[in-house]
C-alpha cells in the first residue's frame, strides 16, 4: 500500500514537472532549464517550512513566485536564440542554477542538530509533513488536489483564446506576429507559468522526499520534463499524465521484476513509441475519435 | 493613407528597395508589380515591419510607423497575407480566424484578461461573419493544413480580415489559382473595397491586376520606373521595356 | 600557483579539446544535413569504446587497433541510431527525433552498465610513459598522441568532405535538399553515410577520452554530451572550423579552471557565462558556415 501511495506521490510531481514544460513547449521553445526552476521552488519552500516556519501552503506559493520570475528573467533573453541554441542556452541556465545550490549554505541550529541547505550535503530534515503528522496518505491526497487543479487550469486554458494564441506562436512565429500578436509578451509568459508551476511542483517534491540535493535538478530530469509532454503528445493536458504514468508507473516500477533489464528496455521502448505514434500518445486523432464516442454517447442519451 | 518616404533596404550590397516613393489614397485598390526580384515582397515586409529599413519612412495616416514591430503595425491598421500561404496548421479554421482578432476596437473595448481568456462575444461573431464571408462555414472545425489550396487562400485572406483593418496588404493572392478562382477573387477583392478597406496589391496575375486596381505603380530593381492608372501603365514604354523584355513582351505576358 | 602551472594546464587542455572538437564537429555534421540534433551522438561514441574495450578484453590487441575498432563500431551504433530515430521517423516533427534520441541514449547507457555493472573499465593508452620536457615546459606524450590522431581524422573528414562524391554529396543535400534530390542524389544514403562517417569521428573521440581518462564509465556520456552540444553551439551551427576551435577552447578553460579552483564556484560563473554568450551572440563565435555557405 506504501509502495502505491509513493508511486501516486511520485507521478503527481513528475507530471506537475512535466505540465511545466508543456506549456512552454506549445509556444514551440525546447527548454532544458525545468529542473532549475523546479530546484528553485524546492529550495525555496524547503526552507521557508523549515527554517521560518511557514505553513506549507504560503512557502510553496512563494518558492513558485520566485521560480516564475527567475523564469520570466530568463525568458527575455531566450527570446534571442531558438531551436538548438535554446537548448543549450537553457541547458547552461540550468545547470548555473543547480551549481549556485551546490554551493548555497545557510544553516541554522534548531535544537540539537543544524538545518538547512548545505553545499554538495544538500538540504536534510525537511521533516513539515512528519512534524504536522500529515500521513502518506495525507501527502498523496494533497498533491493530487494541485495537480488537478493545475491540470483543470491549463485544460481551460488551452480551451481559451489563450491556448490557441500558445499554438499560434508555436507554428509559426512571423505569421502569429502579423495577425497583431506580441510575440515577446506570449513567450515570455509561458516561460513565467512554466517556471511558475516547475516551482510548485518542486515545493512539493521537497517536502516528501524530505532530502534533496544539487544532483536532483540535473540535466536528466530536465530531460525526463519535456520528455512527458512530448511522448503524450502536445494535444492536451492529459497526454502527460499518460506518458508519465506510462514512463514512472510502467517503465520504471511495473518493469522491476525485470532487474537491471528493466533501465535498458526503457529507453527501447522510448525509441520505439516515437516510431509507432511520432505525435504523441494521444495525438489528434485519439482526441477527435474519444471526442466522437462522447457526443455520439451524449446523443443517444438526448434520443 | 499610406506613404512611403524616399525607402531603401540594403541587403548587403543588394539594393533590394531603393528609394521607393509612394502615396495609396484611401478607399483605393493600389496595384505593385514589377519583374521577380523586382523588391515587391520586400517592400510588403519593409511597411509591416518584418526587416528593419535601411533608410526612408513609412507613413499610415501621416503617423510614422517605420520602426514598428509586426503586431504594432497591425495594431496601427494594417493587416497582410502571404506570398507563400502561412496558416497556423495545427489549428481549426476558427480558431485560426480567433487568434486573428485583435483589432483596435476590440483592445479599446475589452479588458486584458477576458480578451484572451475567453474573447469576448462580438470577436465570435466577427469569426462567424468571416467565416460566412470567405465561404468557409463548413469548414470551421478542420484543421487549416488539411484545406484545399484555394480554401487556404481565402482563410488567410479572412484572417488578415478578423483585425477590421484600414490597409491590407496582398502578396500575390492569386498565384496557384486558376481562372475561375481567380475571378472569385476579383469580386471579393471589390467588396472588401466597398467596406472601405483601402487594398495594395501586389501580384504577377495581369488579368487581376489591370481588372481590379485603381492606380498601378511599377518596380524594377528596387525603383519605382512608372506610376498610373492601369490604361497608362499598359501603353508605357518603359514599362513595356522593362517588365515584359522588350520584343518577346507577348508571350511573357501570356504567360503571367 | 606558479605560471608555468597554468601555461602547462593550458596546453594539456588545447590537447585533450581535439576530442571536443571531434565530438563538436559530428553534431554540427548531423544538423547541417538533416537540421536535427541527435542526442545519442556522445553515446555512440562511448558506446564505440565500449566496444572496443570489449572486444580487446577477449583478445589482447595493440592499443592502435583498439581504437580502430572503437570507430567502426561507433559508426555501426551510428547507422543504428540513424534507423531507429531518423529513417522511419516523420522528420516535420522535430521533437519526435529528439526525443528519440533521447531514449537512444539511455538504451546505449544502459547496454552499457547492463555489460559492465556500472563500474568504470581500464582503457589502453599509448604512449603515456613518455614526457616531452623543453626547459620547463613540457607535455604529456599520450595527449600529444591524441592531438596528433584527432588532427589526422579532422583532415580525412575534410579530404572526404571537400574531394569526394560522397563528401559533395552531403554538402549538397546540407545546401539545397530539394536540388540535390533532383541531381539524382539520394537523401537517405546521404543521411546515413552522415551519421557512419560522424558516429566513426565520435568512436574515435571516445576512444581518446578513455585513453587520456585512463577508465571507460557510462557517467562520461552526459557530461560529453553537453560539452559537445556547447563546442557546436559556440563554434556556430554547421560550422566545422568554428567547431574546432570552440573544442579547443572548452579543453582549454575546463583544465585551466580544474587546476585552479576544481569543480566550485567557478563552474557555476562558466554556465551563467556560456548563457548570456549564446543569447547576445546567438551566430556563435564564427556567423559563417562550412556546410552551409
Amino acid at each position: 500500500m506504501d509502495f502505491l501511495l509513493g508511486l501516486t506521490q511520485l507521478i503527481g510531481v513528475h507530471t506537475i514537472l512535466g505540465l511545466s514544460a508543456y506549456v512552454v513547449l506549445l509556444t514551440g521553445q525546447v527548454t532544458i532549464a525545468q529542473a532549475g526552476f523546479f530546484g528553485i521552488g524546492a529550495y525555496i519552500a524547503a526552507m521557508l517550512t523549515t527554517l521560518a516556519g511557514w505553513h506549507i501552503v504560503p512557502a510553496m506559493l512563494v518558492g513558485a513566485s520566485v521560480a516564475g520570475v527567475v523564469a520570466c528573467i530568463v525568458g527575455f533573453p531566450a527570446l534571442r536564440v531558438k531551436g538548438l541554441m535554446l537548448v543549450v542556452a537553457t541547458t547552461a541556465f540550468g545547470e548555473f542554477v543547480r551549481l549556485f545550490w551546490f554551493n548555497f549554505d545557510y544553516q541554522i541550529a534548531k535544537g540539537e542538530i543544524m538545518v538547512g541547505p548545505e553545499g554538495g550535503e544538500g538540504f536534510k530534515q525537511i521533516r513539515y509533513f512528519p512534524e504536522n503528522g500529515w500521513t502518506t496518505g495525507d501527502v498523496a491526497l494533497f498533491i493530487w488536489v494541485i495537480l488537478i487543479a493545475i491540470m483543470l487550469a491549463l485544460w481551460w486554458m488551452d480551451r481559451s483564446r489563450a491556448g490557441a494564441v500558445l499554438r499560434a506562436v508555436g507554428e509559426d512565429e512571423l505569421a502569429a506576429q502579423s495577425v497583431g500578436i506580441n510575440l515577446t509578451a506570449t513567450k515570455v509568459t509561458a516561460f513565467a507559468v512554466g517556471g511558475f508551476i516547475a516551482g510548485i511542483g518542486g515545493g512539493i517534491y521537497a517536502h516528501y522526499t524530505t532530502h534533496i540535493e544539487h544532483a536532483n535538478f540535473s540535466v536528466l530530469l530536465a530531460t525526463f520534463a519535456i520528455a512527458y509532454p512530448i511522448l503524450g503528445g502536445l494535444t492536451n493536458v492529459t497526454g502527460t499524465l499518460f506518458a508519465v504514468v506510462f514512463i514512472q508507473g510502467i517503465l520504471v516500477e511495473g518493469l522491476r521484476f525485470m532487474g537491471d533489464w528493466r533501465n535498458l528496455l526503457f529507453g527501447a521502448l522510448i525509441v520505439v513509441a516515437m516510431n509507432v505514434r511520432p505525435r504523441g500518445l494521444i495525438d489528434e486523432r485519439v482526441v477527435m475519435i474519444v471526442g466522437r464516442a462522447f457526443s455520439t454517447r451524449k446523443g443517444r442519451a438526448d434520443a | 493613407m499610406l506613404e512611403l518616404k524616399v525607402l531603401s533596404k540594403h541587403f548587403g550590397g543588394v539594393r533590394a528597395v531603393d528609394d521607393l516613393s509612394l502615396a495609396v489614397e484611401k478607399g483605393q485598390i493600389f496595384g505593385l508589380i514589377g519583374p521577380n526580384g523586382s523588391g515587391k515582397s520586400t517592400t510588403v515586409n519593409l511597411i509591416c515591419g518584418v526587416f528593419p529599413v535601411t533608410s526612408g519612412r513609412v507613413l499610415l495616416d501621416g503617423k510614422d510607423i517605420t520602426r514598428a514591430q509586426p503586431h504594432q503595425t497591425l495594431a496601427a491598421g494594417i493587416a497582410r497575407t502571404f506570398q507563400n500561404i502561412r496558416l497556423f496548421g495545427q489549428l481549426t479554421v476558427w480558431q485560426n480566424l480567433w487568434v486573428a482578432q485583435n483589432g483596435l476596437e476590440d483592445r479599446q473595448r475589452e479588458n486584458f484578461l477576458r480578451r484572451w481568456m475567453s474573447g469576448n462575444r462580438r470577436a465570435r461573431e466577427s469569426v462567424e461573419e468571416l467565416l460566412e464571408f470567405s465561404g468557409l462555414a463548413d469548414k470551421r472545425d478542420a484543421l487549416a493544413r488539411n484545406l484545399a489550396f484555394g480554401e487556404q487562400r481565402r482563410l488567410e485572406l479572412a484572417r488578415a480580415l478578423s483585425a477590421k483593418p484600414k490597409l491590407l496588404l496582398l502578396d500575390e493572392p492569386a498565384a496557384g489559382m486558376n481562372l475561375e478562382e481567380v475571378g472569385a477573387l476579383d469580386d471579393r477583392l471589390r467588396k472588401i473595397q466597398d467596406r472601405g478597406v483601402t487594398i495594395l496589391l501586389v501580384e504577377h496575375v495581369m488579368d487581376l491586376v489591370m481588372g481590379v486596381t485603381d492606380r498601378i505603380a511599377v518596380l524594377n530593381f528596387g525603383k519605382k520606373i512608372a506610376e498610373g492608372t492601369p490604361a497608362e501603365i499598359q501603353d508605357d514604354p518603359a514599362v513595356q521595356e522593362a517588365y515584359l523584355g522588350g520584343a518577346g513582351g507577348r508571350r511573357a505576358a501570356a504567360a503571367g | 600557483m606558479e605560471f608555468i602551472d597554468i601555461v602547462l594546464s593550458i596546453s594539456d587542455g588545447v590537447l585533450f579539446g581535439t576530442t571536443y572538437a571531434l565530438i563538436g564537429i559530428g553534431f554540427t555534421m548531423i544538423f547541417g544535413v538533416m537540421h536535427k540534433i541527435n542526442l545519442a551522438y556522445a553515446a555512440t561514441s562511448i558506446g564505440g569504446a565500449y566496444v572496443s574495450w570489449a572486444i580487446s578484453t577477449l583478445v589482447p590487441l595493440p592499443a592502435i587497433l583498439v581504437f580502430l575498432i572503437s570507430a567502426i563500431a561507433a559508426g555501426v551504433i551510428g547507422w543504428l541510431v540513424y534507423l531507429c530515430c531518423f529513417r522511419l521517423v516523420p522528420l516535420d516533427t522535430p521533437l519526435t527525433t529528439l526525443l528519440a534520441t533521447v531514449g537512444m541514449l539511455i538504451f546505449i547507457d544502459e547496454v552499457v552498465v547492463h555489460e559492465t555493472d556500472g563500474m568504470p573499465q581500464p582503457y589502453p593508452a599509448i604512449f603515456d610513459d613518455v614526457f616531452f620536457e623543453f626547459g620547463e615546459f613540457g607535455l604529456r606524450g599520450d595527449l600529444l598522441f591524441i592531438f596528433v590522431l584527432s588532427f589526422a581524422a579532422m583532415l580525412v573528414l575534410l579530404y572526404l568532405l571537400y574531394r569526394t562524391r560522397l563528401g559533395i554529396a552531403t554538402r549538397a543535400v546540407a545546401q539545397q535538399p530539394m536540388a540535390a534530390q533532383l541531381c539524382g542524389i539520394s537523401i537517405e544514403r546521404t543521411n546515413a553515410s552522415t551519421f557512419v562517417i560522424t558516429g566513426m569521428l565520435g568512436g574515435l573521440a571516445g576512444a581518446m577520452i578513455g585513453a587520456s581518462v585512463g577508465v571507460l564509465s557510462p557517467l562520461l556520456t552526459l557530461p560529453v554530451t553537453v560539452k559537445g552540444l556547447i563546442v557546436t553551439v559556440i563554434g556556430g551551427l554547421g560550422s566545422i572550423p568554428g567547431a574546432i576551435i570552440a573544442g579547443l577552447m572548452v579543453g582549454a578553460f575546463e583544465n585551466l579552471f580544474l587546476a585552479l579552483r576544481g569543480v566550485t564556484e567557478r563552474d557555476m560563473y562558466v554556465m551563467l557565462l556560456l548563457f548570456l554568450f549564446l543569447t547576445f551572440r546567438p551566430g556563435g563565435l564564427f556567423h559563417r558556415s562550412a556546410l552551409r555557405d
